[in-house]
């Protein structure tokens, strides 16, 4: 647990209460928002809060010119404007540490944030420019760019959804409740196992250490280990975290967009997409894979779409050639998958449903983990290295992780398997735990995420999409 | 009906929250620590009283602080090593280091790469609230039962603000040891220890302030720890030196290092005030005065008596890198301070001391491994 975090739960406290004084004054409530969005913003530097307020107000008077008249020039400005402040802040510092590192560019501060409420206002000039106008007022477009429990790492929000939701009366329900805080505490847990994974249970035993200290004597089984375990610690953390801020929105009577849908559950690399970090890969796929896609009718073509807009969403991270190949590394997944699907078609092939899904869903999971590798290594030679003993089955005979982060791997990810299919076969068997369990026991269940949660997850190393 | 109903439902679930949170504690404990599960778990379990006041109670352990089979905190005795001890209060035995980090370890190893092999063992007979007044009384058994060649003395100053804590008895609560408490809450602890971490430094200052405004009227308030004091510590330092020699041990002086700088600034005024709590009866600007006329009385004595010096006082930045709170190390504080007096003991085994197992391998170990 850090400072930070106390703010933010004092602060929601008091929003709440305040908010609920001003439940039926739309006005009132929208400005209680972005006052407590931009003051909980410029905890983290008020340099960051200017730039926010700057975009939104320039985004807003794009936006007005694109209602006036929707051209493709104004459009062009205004997505222009966007690319410039993100390449300014997000790929500049990165290109003038190479070329000067001297230089005051290259220690230029990356805003917090600023990739996911920079494709918002994108997203909001597309959609005024495809003439879906939900038409906001200044304040309302301000609170959307800058709504607190957004606005530091998504869900990416879209206006079409929000506005209506920030225009309606504030009326909580026991059941809404209920359910916010349910998430809030399933992520606070989530993020806690993400933390241990990269902790370890002994100090530097974890993902983190593993990465940062070992160089160049891995085995097979470390790196298929280590993938694996990032795999998770990446899931836990990211999804960990979009399950409070959902949970907190939903506080406010606000339904946000979900980010993760059980992704390790998925047959195929493009079902997986559908399941992770969701705000961006349909902000991806809708503003992006489908106007280039569509632009042409060649095969080629959509298949070359399909890889850059991959490209991009690797980029859209971190403006590095390990994202770069990370990007390409999906987008030549998901087009092995399309051919092979083709391929079947063709020759007929069709194995029973039986065989086919544990294949499926075992390749799916190692070439995506496998992925992993280029999200998280330091460098392109670590990355390297470890794609080659993982490639090399002599290499599979040695060893160097402790067996302590063996047993934990297997523990956390087995575990989460093991929740996930029972939640799934009762919720079929029409049994909602989130609804059906005594209040007793689901306090008993919050106790002891809210205990690994403050107890094991105070470790001060970081939620990982800060960075992005 | 109703809502009584649902009020009595609402408390049952909050005391199943807490209750759960307290079993969760338990078994972090069981399995992080192999502590008891329903049997008493606290700080206290490490010591036991004898004559003198507190000692270790030999094999405890407390969470990450181990004590050996002679109630020293850190590892059993080796034989064949050349054995330094270190003497102090809590800065010694190592409170906010991880385990294994404290000074007394750092310094083992650092004297040992230096030396080349295992030559030397240090051991930690330090306890806190350890004044040089116990110390004096401790040293016939220590030197029976441990062997050293060396005494490392970091002697902690704030325990002479208020001499009638002097006085053995006293500090040895007549040499009782409080019956440690049947139940307790184990999960307030570390709630304690969050809410610490996670709350502004100024709200902190605050509610400690209240304390010590409530504490104070106890006692007579000083603006400067008196003369009287200082006269007192000497006399002592000198008593210790003098038993060391005696039985033919080295000492090194060690002088007290802490996180203020030469002008306390905001910070340093929070960390004041924390540290006053333990001693409400002087002023926050009484401690800077404390530590320098302490540390000076160190820095006479030391050619005086012919004793190597480490001046950790000036050597060691007053920053949070290096300090933890006012005066206890981080990890990164425990290695610089080891480094140090692994320099300083280079001067005095330079100086004619002898190791006790083989002097010629460890004076030309540790002169090799220094260039």
């Amino acid at each position: 647990m850090t400072t930070e975090a106390l703010y933010y739960a004092v602060v929601i406290v008091a929003m709440w209460l305040l908010a609920w004084l001003v439940r039926s004054r739309r006005t009132a409530r929208q400005l209680l928002f972005l006052g407590a969005s931009y003051a909980l913003y410029s905890s983290w530097g008020w340099w960051f809060l200017a730039l926010l307020i700057c975009s939104s107000l320039a985004n807003y008077g794009f936006g007005q010119l694109l209602r006036r008249r929707p051209s493709a020039a104004r459009l062009w400005i205004g997505v222009g404007f966007n690319l410039a402040l993100l390449g300014t802040f997000k790929y500049l510092p990165i290109l003038a540490g190479v070329a000067a590192p001297a230089s005051g560019l290259a220690h230029l501060l990356l805003p917090l944030g600023i990739s996911f409420w920079t494709f918002q206002a994108l997203s909001y000039l597309f959609d005024l420019y495809r003439e879906d106008d939900p038409d906001p007022s200044l304040l309302e477009f301000c609170l959307y760019m800058a709504f607190w429990p957004t606005v530091l790492s998504g869900p990416i929000c879209r206006l079409p959804n929000l506005l209506p939701q920030f225009r309606q009366d504030f009326a909580p329900s026991l059941q809404e409740t209920r359910r916010g805080l349910d998430r809030v505490f399933m992520g606070l847990l989530m993020m806690a196992l993400a933390q241990i994974l990269g902790a370890g249970l002994q100090s530097g035993h974890g993902v983190d250490g593993a990465f940062d200290s070992i160089t160049h004597t891995w085995g097979g089984t470390d790196v298929l280990c280590l993938m694996i375990a990032y795999g998770f610690q990446l899931f836990f953390d990211f999804a960990g975290y979009s399950h409070i801020v959902i949970g907190a929105a939903l506080l406010f009577g606000i339904r946000l967009e979900e980010n993760f849908d059980r992704p390790y559950l998925s047959l195929t690399p493009s079902v997986f997409w559908t399941r992770w970090h969701m705000s961006l890969s349909f902000w991806i796929r809708d503003y992006l894979f489908l106007p280039l896609a569509t632009a042409r009718r060649e095969i080629w073509w959509r298949n070359l779409s399909l890889v850059l807009s991959m490209v991009v969403f690797g980029l859209w991270h971190k403006g590095s050639l390990l994202f770069l190949i990370w990007g390409l590394y999906q987008g030549m997944l998901l087009l092995l998958h399309r051919q092979w699907q083709q391929l079947q078609r063709w020759a007929g092939w069709q194995l029973p449903e039986a065989v086919m899904k544990p294949v499926s869903w075992t390749v799916t999971f190692l070439a995506l983990c496998a992925g992993w590798i280029f999200f998280r290594a330091n460098t392109l030679s670590q990355a390297a290295t470890m794609w080659s003993a993982l490639l090399h089955p002599s290499s599979y005979h040695q060893h160097v992780l402790s067996s302590g982060f063996y047993v934990l791997t297997a523990v956390v990810g087995g575990g989460y398997f093991c929740v996930v299919g029972a939640a799934s076969r009762l919720e079929r068997a029409g049994f909602q735990l989130s609804t059906r369990l005594p209040s007793e026991l689901k306090f008993a269940a919050y106790a002891v995420m809210f205990y690994v949660a403050v107890f094991h997850g105070a470790e001060p190393q970081g939620f990982i999409y800060f960075q992005f | 009906m109703r809502y009584v109903g649902r009020a009595v439902r609402a408390i049952v679930s909050v005391v199943i929250f807490a209750l759960v949170l307290e079993l969760c504690a338990r078994v972090d404990d069981r399995i992080s620590y192999g502590a008891p599960m329903w049997s008493s778990y606290n700080v206290d379990g490490l010591y036991e009283a004898d004559h003198v006041g507190k000692r270790g109670k030999p094999n405890a352990r407390y969470k990450k602080w181990q004590l050996n089979s002679l109630g020293f905190r850190g590892p059993e005795l080796r034989p064949g090593t050349t054995r330094v001890v270190c003497f102090g209060a809590s800065e010694t035995f190592g409170l906010y280091e991880a385990e294994g980090q404290e000074y007394p370890r750092q310094l083992e190893r650092d004297l040992n790469a230096r030396a080349g092999g295992d030559v030397f063992q240090v051991v930690n007979v330090a306890y806190p609230g350890e004044t040089v007044a116990t110390a004096i009384l401790r040293v016939p058994e220590i030197v029976e039962t441990v062997h050293p060649r060396y005494a490392i003395i970091y002697p902690a100053p704030a325990e002479y603000i208020w001499l009638p804590w002097l006085d053995p008895p006293k500090s040895a609560n007549n040499g009782v040891i409080e019956p440690l408490p049947k139940f307790e809450l184990r999960i307030a602890d570390r709630m304690r220890i969050v809410l610490k971490s996670v709350l502004p430094s100024r709200f902190q200052s605050r509610l400690r302030q209240h304390e010590i405004d409530r504490d104070e009227a106890q006692y007579k308030l000083m603006d400067r720890v008196p003369e009287e004091n200082v006269f007192r510590f000497r006399a002592d330092l000198l008593a210790l030196i003098v038993a060391l020699n005696a039985r033919g041990l080295e000492p090194v002086l060690v002088t007290h290092a802490d996180a203020f700088g030469e002008h306390p600034n905001a910070p340093d005024h929070n960390l004041l005030i924390a540290w006053r709590k333990f001693y409400p009866m002087l002023k926050e600007a009484g401690f800077i005065d404390m530590e320098r006329r302490m540390n000076d009385v160190m820095r006479s004595i030391a050619p005086e008596e012919n004793v190597v010096l480490v001046d950790a006082a000036r050597e060691i930045p007053p920053t949070s890198e290096y300090f933890a709170d006012f005066s206890h190390f981080t990890n990164a504080g425990s290695q610089l301070i080891a480094q140090k007096l692994a320099e300083g003991m280079k001067s005095a085994v330079g100086g004619g001391l002898h190791a006790a197992s083989s002097p010629a391998r460890v004076n030309a170990a540790m002169a090799s491994n220094s260039e």
